[in-house]
């Protein structure tokens, strides 16, 4: 699996927050192995997923976006030795939470890629944009009832 | 009830007469019907003003903080629920355990005053004047009736679900400890939406959340929310609006019921302390149940816990998280 | 010119109320779950006139929560910069069965949002102009309630166009203002006897109300203002509070707000919300300095801008009007007759 399909249609937006030390790394070796997958997330890259605020991911949907993805080092090789371990159990937490108040399953998503998992990281990045993809546009016209994600969506 | 208060008074006088303590922290009879009102009591004179009743529905640990920070040692009237965040703000280094004294009353269960007056018809202009403890009878009375109910049916929520009745930490008792628990189990109560199927829990959450008018008395009566700003406040970045969106009111709860994680004793002050009567609860339970589930882990059971979020274990669960594929 | 007062059947209430509800939408308090709120009422025979006094105070309908005021553009070119006030009220509206001490808290903020030509809050001034106020006078007085020791009382008419009285069978309908008369012209007169029912209704519900012992904000008036902020009861009164926002926003009388700006890109809102003097950061500065840092200093603040600075500045009016909800709904039940009590004791013993 290494040339991604055509996406025609509907673009998802994802916030991905990625840990400078591993994911971003194998982000970066996927871009220098030529690995293709679909334009659809935008990286912001922290020290450590230890960083991660549950409020980043609340932002991020207020901001209007379709899904989340947080990625960072497996547990053991966290660069600050424990940051992930930590922000495995926020992580746990976040999303039970979220998805308890009505949040659809397949909007967050959270991986473990180190920085030599170039072919990984392109195929979770295919996996998170089509399960993300798949839920369609928030505000499409046949929704029948108001969810979530749209009505976290802060509207001027 | 009427010996507990007794108790309470003796216990608060000693403590103050002794110069153990700059003041106890309990409750005095309120100015409402059906309401206690908390007390600082600074003189074994005020000591005298101290009660206990089915009415006593605040946090006494929530003053903890106020009273550390001006240098105070307080006595702490607290039942089991409020005894644990005192343990709580131990543990998180809020208070000193050299700096209080628990004064521990082993607790029957507090009255959710919205209950009774469901079963007063206030659209017939009757509304509650007076009500007494007799017992486990609660007599009420209004202009032209009285009523008498059972008290034990108008607990409030938590009450009835009550894993610990009992004070966890007490350097005095008011009464001998009683039944441990409320008789509820908490985990067929707790996180009422997981029942539902996923597209149905958003309606119940805006349901549920739909009258907040961002008063923050859910805030400010809870023990664990000290902050000196709170999150609702910070302005770089500006995490949620200060409108009544839909986004906004439900930003707040998720992220201040997400920083209870692992803390919450379900006391049930936020939802007393509620003007508009909503059941935070409902969100509030699911993580906890969740924090029972995953780390085996009740709040405030002892001083030397680590609270589950300050700490992880090399086999936590991670399943959600993708990790696997050819390796 | 107001004339006699008028007399109106409960079984033809119904005609009354489709006058009342031509071209305009009317709102009375239901009740709902374990609450009695406002709500949109379609026909006569959801009007209850047996509720109590609503939990959130109606000024909500003349000072929302969340008001947007104006809509801008930043953009450079066709249709950019402009700054868009947010439409008036598109219909009239009517508030039946009012509490006079709701309408009474109205006109206080009359003064302070209309206080002179060039200032006054218009969002404000269109939503009053475009509400008829008719009010039920109190027959079942609440037990927080003291409208009569703050210079209300349950059959108070400021602030009304209508005053109505429940004799049972039938109300008693007292005008109050030209719109009012206008509404109530093709009722009958009322009669002698009718008169004097009501009469006798509104002295006997003015006796219900508990007159608290010890509360009279009278004494406070004409003291130094240095003699009440310095009195040493304030820490002491001010322990207990959570500093939440609760009483300041079941107040009928309470309007402070804060306005801020949402941007999303180069366009935006301006929004009202409303603030609450509760809060540390109400009065925090952009240096970091805080004239209302403490606790105590808050909540004396509230206190004293009832009782001391509104009066100061009108005349002697109280800045509250005896609702009792903050007594109600304050999670640590601090009672504002009793602290206001103590401020009259203490002030009192200073003189001596």
């Amino acid at each position: 699996m290494s040339e991604c399909t055509e996406h025609s249609g509907f673009r998802p937006r994802i916030a991905a927050f990625f840990c400078n030390w591993c994911t971003y790394g194998g982000a970066d070796l996927a871009g220098v192995n030529r690995l293709k997958y679909p334009a659809d997330f935008r990286v912001v890259r922290l020290p450590c997923t230890g960083r991660m605020n549950p409020e980043f991911v609340l932002h991020a949907f207020r901001q209007g976006v379709d899904g989340v993805w947080v990625s960072g080092c497996h547990p053991g090789d966290c660069h600050y030795i424990a940051g992930n371990m930590y922000a495995r159990r926020r992580f746990t937490i976040l999303k039970e939470l979220l998805e308890y108040a009505g949040l659809d399953p397949g909007r967050l998503h959270f991986s473990w890629i180190s920085s030599a998992e170039a072919e990984k990281f392109q195929r979770t990045a295919v996996d998170v944009i089509e399960a993300v993809r798949a839920l369609g546009p928030v505000n499409a016209a046949n929704v029948a009832a108001k969810t979530m994600v749209m009505e976290l969506r802060k509207v001027i | 009830m009427k010996a507990r208060a007794e108790k309470i008074r003796e216990i608060a006088k000693r403590l103050l007469q002794e110069g153990k303590v700059d003041v106890v922290i309990g409750y005095a009879r309120g100015a409402s019907p059906m309401r206690e009102q908390p007390f600082f009591a600074r003189t074994p004179e005020e000591a005298g003003q101290l009660t206990w009743s089915s009415f006593c529905v605040g946090n006494t640990a929530k003053f903890l903080v106020q009273a550390a920070g001006a240098g105070e040692r307080a006595g702490v009237v607290a039942q089991g629920c409020a005894s644990r965040n005192v343990v709580g703000l131990i543990v998180e280094k809020q208070v000193a355990r050299d700096k209080v004294v628990v004064i521990g009353v082993p607790c029957l269960g507090m009255v959710d005053s919205r209950k009774v007056e469901a079963r007063i018809a206030r659209s017939e202009g009757r509304r509650v004047e007076s009500v007494a403890e007799e017992g486990e009878e609660l007599v009420v009375r209004g202009r032209g009736f009285e009523k008498r109910l059972k008290r034990k049916e108008l607990l409030r929520d938590n009450c009835f679900t009550c894993q610990h009745r009992n004070p966890v930490l007490a350097d005095e008792m008011a009464a001998e400890p009683t039944a441990a628990t409320g008789g509820g189990d908490i985990d067929t109560v707790a996180a009422p939406w997981e029942k539902l199927p996923a597209a149905d829990r958003w309606a119940s959450f805006r349901e549920t959340f739909t009258d907040c008018i961002r008063c923050y008395a859910c805030r400010d009566a809870c023990p664990l929310c000290y902050c000196k700003t709170c999150f609702v406040d910070d302005a770089k970045p500006q995490w949620l609006g200060k409108t009544q969106d839909v986004t906004d009111v439900a930003s707040f709860h998720l992220m201040r019921a997400f920083h209870c994680a692992g803390r919450c004793t379900d006391c049930g002050a936020c939802e007393s302390a509620c003007p508009q009567g909503i059941k935070v609860r409902r969100l509030t339970s699911k993580i906890e149940k969740d924090i029972r589930s995953l780390y085996s882990y009740e709040a405030g059971m002892g001083l030397d816990a680590i609270p589950p979020m300050t700490t992880f274990r090399a086999d936590d669960s991670d399943d959600f998280i993708k990790q696997g594929g050819a390796q | 010119m107001i004339t006699a007062c008028k007399i109106l059947g409960k079984d033809v209430f119904e005609d009354f109320f489709r006058n009342l509800a031509n071209g305009r939408e009317v709102f009375a308090p239901v009740q709902l779950t374990g609450k009695i709120v406002w709500g949109p009422i379609g026909g006569a025979a959801d009007v209850d006139f047996s509720l109590d006094n609503t939990d959130m105070s109606p000024k909500e309908f003349f000072f929302p929560q969340s008001e947007c005021l104006m809509r801008f553009k930043n953009t450079e070119g066709e249709g950019g910069r402009v700054m868009v006030p947010a439409p008036p009220l598109a219909t009239q509206r009517v508030l039946l069965n009012i509490r006079p001490c709701d309408a009474a808290a109205f006109r206080l903020l009359d003064r302070i949002f209309m206080q002179d030509e060039r200032t006054d809050d218009l969002y404000w001034l269109d939503k009053r102009e475009k509400t008829i106020l008719v009010g039920l006078g109190c027959v079942n007085p609440c037990p927080e309630c003291f409208c009569t020791a703050t210079g209300c009382g349950p059959f108070h008419e400021e602030g009304l166009d209508i005053l109505l009285t429940d004799l049972g069978d039938r109300l008693f309908v007292k005008p109050l203002s030209g719109r009012g008369q206008a509404l109530v012209a093709d009722l009958p007169d009322a009669g002698p006897q009718d008169v004097s029912l009501a009469g006798d209704v509104a002295a006997a519900a003015a006796a219900l109300v508990q007159r608290p012992a010890g509360f009279e904000p009278k004494k406070l008036a004409g003291r130094d203002v240095l003699d009440i902020y310095n009195l040493p009861l304030w820490p002491r009164l001010s322990e207990t509070c959570l500093n939440c926002g609760t009483c300041t926003f079941v107040c009928p009388t309470c309007h402070c707000f804060d306005i801020q700006d949402e941007v999303k890109g180069e366009a935006g809102r301006r929004v009202r919300n409303w603030d609450t003097c509760m809060q540390r950061l109400f009065t925090e500065h952009a240096s970091g300095h805080n004239p209302r840092g403490e606790k105590r200093d808050r909540v004396r603040q509230r206190f004293m801008h009832k009782f001391t600075y509104i009066p100061m500045r009108r005349d002697g009016e109280l800045g509250c009007v005896g609702c009792g909800r903050c007594v109600r709904f304050c999670p640590t039940n601090i009672d504002v007759r009793e602290v206001v009590r103590r401020m009259c004791e203490n002030v009192e013993a200073i003189s001596k």
